[in-house]
């Protein structure tokens, strides 16, 4: 009788049992989602940065960050890509298929990584043990960051190329060489990141890398990214657009390609459905509802179709960026190479991600505007690489902080009295569910709000 | 010398009784009659005999000589032997019962009907709360007396005949945002004898693990005592539905943003052709390219009930048909109806089909076998949308332009499809009320054997089983075209749902000695449920026009769910009665459910209560006592929870082109479950005065509910969204109270009745969990949000609120905008203070008339519908500061920069030359930070959209006082005298004419009808969210017996 009840009362809905290669599927897939989706993206950080501006329903754009999509971003990846990444990493231990530990220490690292470049300080050493604790503390993110550093080290040691394989790959398609070079990529990014604070960890961890640069992201083939796939597993740009048309390409981002005769306008921007003289009109970020909705749907430029492509892909490190990455390294004197020549590698790495023809990359490489000023490295590196990253708004953000350039301009009536916004807040379902830890975080970090300067944003 | 005595025993009119108990005085001999109420028994010449049965006045004659002896009881109102049905179906005295029970009966439901059978509840029952989801064709949601559980269900337990029926409200809001009707709405009022209302636990605690929230009797018709004439019976209703509530608008200014507005193609390529709100130019006639005009600019005028003529007239009409039939051996009743209704939006519809088969076969003297079979269709070709852009009307029409002409967007495929005021987000309504429809069809079969053995006088042996059972199959379409979904879209959602129970017991019945009596019952159920969800979707169609799942661009998206649960119980009750006035009854039930661990799975409640009629105790007898009886009980109760909620999973995503896809599942289980437990207290008292003229029937209870199944929201950073907890405990008490009176009743035969009925319910959320890790559960979210919030009411509703002065005025910020307390705040509850119903019954000679006002006080409710409208400003109250004749103020802007500090002006004159002057100025009233009148001008679109915004705005504003008092039913109706319709060969002619909901006498919530909800669930409560109108219904009711 009680067998009876038991037998009942098993889930036939569901697996009991988690499949790795399943799991991770998920995880990258739900992560993709999530850094072109419109919580972390649409809505924030690409309007932050200045890469899309809103025609209609403005507020976000002025920076009335809305509450959901602040909690979203949190939620989604602590509780959907983190997790998955923690149970894969488990399974991995338990089966002793190291290869699945380590990529899911590869993309746990790289999620934490997000988290704590928009929020500063988070839960990451207590974090994902419900077990253990319904309220984890709050990790500084010096510890946060030197904390991933290690941990992606640990997962390059734990691949295995001869060991067992691994599937469900939607990056790699199971190439264990390649996530190599994705966490030692993700190790120059981080190394980088934190630059300003921590130049000694920083330039070791760049010397080691710097030895074999075969070990990193070494071309665009190489790229970390996920390609999207026809409906219903479009890319969630191209989702959007399907029902919506509320976003154009910002006007500092088409102004600076059309002032540098950037070939990548076209690829970035679509022509105006009504023509004007030059074919390509941005719209200033955060105009008031009236003044957005005034400029017309039609006579200014919506975001390029590459990128609202059903399978077009969401990119997670690319070549461009490790190169750029390198050539500050190198201007900063962490190794013995040529800024200058890897900035050029760099720009020339992000024209050919965008399928620029070699005689336009020629051109505009030999114009004045785009070349290399190493007095103002940050100048060079920073504009250029906020073209690179364009749409990828989380990293692009990110890096405009610590670089500082380009200089944007505040939202046109933006809310935060002239300044622009340096992380995100904490999402308020913290303060209801994990308050003692999360005024730690605030007393420690400084207020709560979008223009609170993070640890790695020394200037 | 014994005489062998015959004879048949009928009450006053003439039916017979079958079950009278038959004894010889002084002897515990006896018998009692059978089907046809027929008896027969050895008796000493000389002896007594007396016959009684419950509800009618005992009678004690001699034998005859002759030995015939035909009997006729009378019913015994003076001594208030009413017969009320109590759990598991037993009839019992309502005096004997040590808790409160109402009843309704057929004329209260079937005469003046309405689409759902919960509807017809409103304000007749005292502690019964129901909210509608939707005007005329939705769900509605009952609660009695308050939530006892915090996350769980809280609507009762439904029983036809004995048998547990499903009453779910399945993918509500979901695909297709439809409204689908709770699932006893499928039950045809007609074949309805009676209703009876087990408020809680102290009166349902047989029902075990379902009885915390209480449960409704429901009794169908049989035929028995149907002898005289044919038997047939024929009904036909006719109602038509129209509005009751509609949104005010105004009709002074037209589509646009900013007072500009031009349209070139409804997506942004004219001048705020894509914008869906009201800020645009004056409706004065001025000329404007509009959607319907070519470019060519057109007078720009209102069209006042451009909305309202959108809606249509309803109409219901329904037919019946019953076959009756009653002899020695076999009652029968067949019946058939037939309804079929349309509703107020345009292209919507339901029928329902049913038929019910009721027999009881008299086997032989010991042996009868009872069988009822019931089949229902409920089929809609369209049901109304209910929320968003693809399916919701009103949605569309609080994002609106005044001016638009909806009569001309009756041909939605002038010049291409989707012909629109609007091409950026919505569709042509008339199109999405055509076109993208959904379809349902819900085959139901429900019924049950029961085979009833009298072993001895004093002991029967029941076994019964029961069935209910459908298949609810929903068709949704989206057509190539509609705004959005430029390939359409095709969805089959379809469930079953099954429930099977088997009980049987034994009753025992007894006088063991002169003073006591033992009524002893002994029995088992045995339940097992299933549910099956089967959702298949064609995302993007193939080609146009074909709605079929094989006609798809993508691979299907399909889910399937299946859900098995089984609970196994026993169970006892024992009546005992001393001189039939005082009364001890004690219940007691053990159940097994297979949703909790082995360990937690068993589970046992009992209940004890009494009642003392003091009038028979104390012998007293009064002209103005006529009757006092008190009344108090104790009881315990559990609940299980949901299937599959031990062991966590890893639930499957839709696969990535052809990679499966697994995460883990957002919620932590807990492998350690235990029940739901309820303990429930009630008091109370019947008192009769003045020969029961006067009648007041009072209950008090607590009611206290521990280990509270719940789904605790945690941070997210613990790797999962909630927790499932077993820990919280709330507290519901209140008081009710019915008052009948007879004010007038005299010999010319004219009588006036009035029944009054007040409820009081006050809940306390006392704890949450353990560990007080917990302060706040979340019900639901829509602007604001809902919790159970330790230490308030149940349904708190929390949101932003105006920031306050100490004085109380409100902060105006130094935009000239309100300013928003930086903290939530508590802006009311959704559950009311307290309900109450008063129906006044006038008759005389045939005729009778009753009116019902009902009322609900005290509670609140956000409204969606004024803050969506009041931030595009298509309501009327937005009026206020919008032009100089709506006493907007003149301002201008130096050096005309917008984004500057407006200057008030006296007038136009007084502005500097150059400076372009406007006229829609408002200075909110209020205090600045420092305490100073605020003085900041602001254009009135700004005001209006800065305190009505979704996301930026102040909830406050928004949320309204729910109390009404509405004029919920009048009914007029006429018995034919007998005299005239057997002239006809009939047995009974009966014609009503009836209104339902016709009036709101007391409504503090603009442009709605406070008594709605979102959905059924506790998420959907306190939260209106631009729901379709409510309705008004007139109709008529006949009904002729042959």
């Amino acid at each position: 009788c009680q067998d009876q009840l038991e037998e009942t009362n098993t889930n036939p809905n569901e697996a009991i049992k988690a499949q790795p290669e399943y799991l991770l599927a998920n995880a990258i897939k739900s992560n993709a989602d999530l850094t072109l989706g419109s919580d972390a993206s649409m809505e924030t950080t690409t309007l932050f940065i200045q890469h899309w501006a809103k025609i209609q329903y403005t507020d976000p754009d002025k920076y009335t960050v809305s509450i959901a999509n602040v909690q979203n971003v949190w939620t989604n990846l602590y509780s959907q890509g983190l997790t998955d990444f923690a149970t894969l990493i488990k399974l991995g231990e338990e089966t002793g298929n190291t290869n699945y530990q380590a990529v899911g220490l590869i993309l746990k690292s790289w999620s934490f990584q997000l988290l704590t470049d928009l929020y500063g300080n988070i839960p990451y050493s207590e974090a994902l043990k419900l077990n253990e604790t319904l309220t984890p503390k709050y990790d500084s993110q010096k510890d946060v960051y030197l904390g991933l550093l290690n941990d992606l080290k640990k997962a390059t040691e734990l691949i295995n190329t001869g060991g067992s394989p691994i599937s469900g790959d939607l990056v790699y398609n199971g190439n264990l060489t390649k996530w190599k070079k994705f966490a030692n990529s993700l190790r120059l990014r981080i190394a980088l990141r934190i630059a300003d604070k921590e130049p000694e960890t920083a330039k070791a961890v760049v010397t080691e890398l710097a030895k074999d640069k075969s070990a990193l992201i070494a071309s665009n083939d190489e790229i970390a990214q996920l390609v999207y796939l026809a409906s219903p597993n479009q890319n969630p740009v191209s989702r959007d657009r399907e029902t919506r048309d509320d976003y154009r390409v910002s006007k500092s981002i088409i102004d600076k390609l059309q002032e540098l005769k950037d070939p990548r306008l076209a690829v970035f921007a679509n022509k105006t459905v009504d023509a004007t003289p030059t074919g390509y009109i941005g719209v200033t970020n955060g105009l008031p509802a009236d003044s957005a909705a005034k400029l017309g749907f039609t006579k200014t430029s919506k975001l390029g179709d590459y990128f609202t492509a059903a399978a077009s892909p969401a990119v997670f490190v690319s070549y461009a960026e490790v190169l750029f990455n390198l050539a500050e390294a190198a201007q900063r004197g962490y190794i013995a190479e040529n800024a200058a020549d890897l900035y050029k590698a760099a720009v020339t790495a992000s024209l050919q991600q965008f399928k620029v023809s070699n005689a336009d990359i020629a051109t505009y490489l030999a114009q004045p505007s785009v070349s290399y000023n190493a007095a103002n490295y940050k100048k060079s590196i920073g504009e250029q690489k906020w073209l690179a990253l364009f749409s990828q708004g989380l990293e692009a953000f990110a890096e405009w902080r610590r670089l500082d350039y380009p200089q944007l301009k505040p939202a046109y009536a933006g809310v935060l009295n002239g300044k622009l916004p340096l992380r995100l807040t904490y999402p308020t379902g913290e303060q209801a569910l994990n308050a003692a830890n999360y005024k730690a975080a605030v007393a420690a970090q400084g207020e709560d709000r979008l223009t609170t300067r993070l640890w790695f944003d020394a200037f | 010398q014994t005489i062998p005595v015959t004879g048949k025993v009928t009450s006053t009119s003439g039916e017979t009784l079958p079950g009278v108990t038959v004894l010889i005085k002084g002897t515990s001999k006896g018998t009692s009659t059978n089907g046809d109420g027929s008896y027969a028994i050895e008796a000493d010449a000389g002896s007594i005999l007396k016959f009684s049965f419950i509800g009618l006045k005992s009678i004690e004659l001699p034998v005859p000589r002759d030995g015939k002896l035909d009997v006729r009881l009378e019913s015994d109102e003076t001594i208030l032997q009413e017969v009320v049905v109590t759990a598991l179906g037993i009839a019992k005295e309502k005096k004997s019962l040590g808790y409160a029970v109402q009843e309704l009966q057929t004329k209260d439901v079937a005469e003046a009907r309405e689409g759902n059978l919960v509807n017809a509840l409103s304000g007749k029952i005292a502690g019964v709360n129901i909210t509608n989801s939707q005007g005329g064709m939705g769900s509605s949601r009952i609660v009695i007396r308050g939530e006892t559980s915090i996350a769980g269900n809280n609507q009762p337990l439904f029983v036809v005949d004995g048998i547990p029926v499903d009453n779910s409200q399945l993918g509500a809001g979901a695909n297709g945002s439809r409204d689908f009707a709770n699932a006893i709405a499928d039950i045809n009022p007609n074949d309805i004898e009676s209703i009876s209302v087990l408020k809680g636990p102290n009166a349902a605690a047989l029902y075990g693990s379902r009885a915390s929230n209480g449960v409704i009797l429901i009794k169908t018709k049989s035929g028995k005592g149907t002898q005289r004439g044919l038997g047939v019976n024929v009904n036909f209703g006719y109602s038509s539905e129209k509005l009751l509530v509609l949104p005010e608008y105004q009709n002074v200014f037209g589509q646009g943003t900013g007072g500009a507005f031009s349209y070139v193609n409804g997506k942004g390529g004219g001048v705020n052709d894509a914008t869906d709100e009201s800020w645009g130019p004056r409706m004065d006639g001025r000329l404007i390219p509009q959607f319907f005009s070519n470019g060519e600019a057109v007078p720009f005028v209102a069209h006042p009930d451009n909305v309202k003529n959108f809606f249509v007239t309803g109409h219901t009409r329904t037919t019946g048909v019953s076959v009756a039939g009653s002899n020695d051996k076999v009652d029968y009743r067949f019946s058939f109806n037939n309804s079929k209704q349309t509703g107020v939006i345009p292209n919507t519809d339901i029928s329902k089909n049913s038929f019910g088969v009721n027999t009881t076969y008299r086997l032989n003297d010991k042996l009868t076998l009872s069988t009822s079979a019931n089949f229902a269709r409920n089929s809609s070709d369209n049901l109304p949308g209910t929320s968003g852009r693809g399916s919701s009307v009103m949605l569309q029409f609080l994002w609106f332009g005044r001016q638009v002409d909806t009569e001309l967007l009756k041909d939605y495929n002038k010049g291409g499809f989707d012909y629109n005021w609007n091409h950026s987000y919505y569709s042509n309504p008339y199109l999405l009320q055509y076109e993208n429809t959904a379809q349902q069809r819900r085959d139901r079969f429900f019924g049950n054997v029961n085979l009833n053995y009298k072993i001895t006088d004093w002991l029967t042996a029941n076994v019964r089983t029961g069935n209910d059972y459908y298949n609810d199959k929903r068709k949704f379409r989206v057509a190539y075209g509609t705004n959005g979904t430029p390939y359409g879209s095709y969805t089959e959602d379809s469930y079953v749902v099954n429930e099977n129970n088997t009980d049987f017991n034994f009753n025992f019945h007894k006088n063991v000695s002169t003073d006591f009596e033992l009524d002893w019952l002994v029995g088992g159920n045995l339940r097992s449920n299933f549910n099956e969800q089967n959702y298949q979707q064609a995302p993007r169609l193939a080609v146009a026009d074909l709605y079929t799942l094989n006609n798809s661009r993508d691979p299907l998206v399909s889910y399937n769910v299946l859900r098995k649960q089984k609970v196994y119980s026993a169970f006892s009750s024992a009546q005992v009665g001393f001189r039939n006035y005082a009364f001890l009854n004690l219940t007691a039930r053990n159940d097994w459910s297979s949703t909790l661990p082995t360990g937690n799975n068993s589970y046992f409640y009992p209940s004890v209560n009494a009642s003392l009629v003091l009038t028979d105790a104390f012998d007293i007898k009064s002209n103005v006592l006529t009757y006092a009886k008190l009344r108090g009980g104790w009881a315990e109760v559990g609940k299980d929870t949901d299937p599959y909620q031990l062991v966590n999973t890893f639930p499957f995503n839709q696969p990535f082109g052809s990679a499966p896809l697994l995460t883990v599942s957002d919620v932590f289980l807990s492998e350690d479950l235990k029940p739901e437990i309820t303990q429930s207290t009630e008091i109370g008292a019947d008192v009769a005065l003045f020969r029961n003229r006067v009648r007041l029937d009072v209950s008090y209870y607590n009611t206290d509910s521990y280990n509270q199944i719940l789904r605790a929201d945690v941070s997210p950073s613990t790797g999962y969204k909630q927790k499932l907890l077993n820990a919280g405990h709330i507290n519901n008490r209140g008081i009710e109270a019915m008052l009948n009176v007879k004010p007038i009743e005299t010999e010319s035969g004219f009588k006036w009745d009035i029944g009054i009925n007040f409820s009081r319910n006050r809940s306390k959320v006392v704890e949450l969990d353990d560990e007080g890790f917990l302060n706040d559960y979340k019900l639901g979210t829509n602007g604001v949000t809902v919790y159970a919030s330790k230490g308030l009411g149940y349904g708190a509703i929390f949101g932003s609120a105006f920031a306050r002065a100490e004085n109380g005025e409100q902060i105006i910020g130094a935009n000239g905008l309100p300013a928003k307390n930086p903290s939530l705040q508590v802006l009311g509850h959704y559950t009311p203070k307290w309900m109450g119903g008063i129906n006044n019954s006038f008759s005389f000679k045939g005729f009778n008339l009753n009116v019902l006002i009902d009322t609900k006080q005290g509670g609140s409710i956000y409204s969606a519908t004024n803050a969506t409208g009041r931030y595009t400003g298509v309501l009327k109250s937005t009026l206020p500061g919008r032009d100089a004749d709506h006493g907007g103020l003149t301002y201008y802007y130096p050096g005309n920069n917008k984004a500057g500090v407006a200057v008030q002006v006296a007038n136009a004159a007084a502005a500097p030359t150059g400076a372009i002057v406007y006229d829609d100025g408002i200075i909110a009233n209020g205090v600045t930070t420092d305490g100073k009148p605020n003085t900041v001008i602001v254009p009135a679109e700004r005001y209006y959209k800065g305190v009505y915004s979704n996301s930026a705005g102040i909830n406050e504003a928004s949320v309204f006082d729910a109390s009404f008092i509405k004029l919920r039913e009048v009914k007029l109706g006429y018995t034919v005298p007998q005299t005239f319709i057997s002239k006809f060969k009939l047995q009974s002619l009966t014609l009503a004419l009836y209104g339902r909901n016709l009036a709101f006498l007391q409504k503090k919530a603009d442009n709605i009808d406070p008594e709605t909800a979102f959905n059924t669930g506790n998420t959907g409560q306190g939260l209106e969210s631009l729901q379709l109108p409510t309705t008004a219904s007139y109709g008529f009711n006949l009904s002729i017996g042959f």
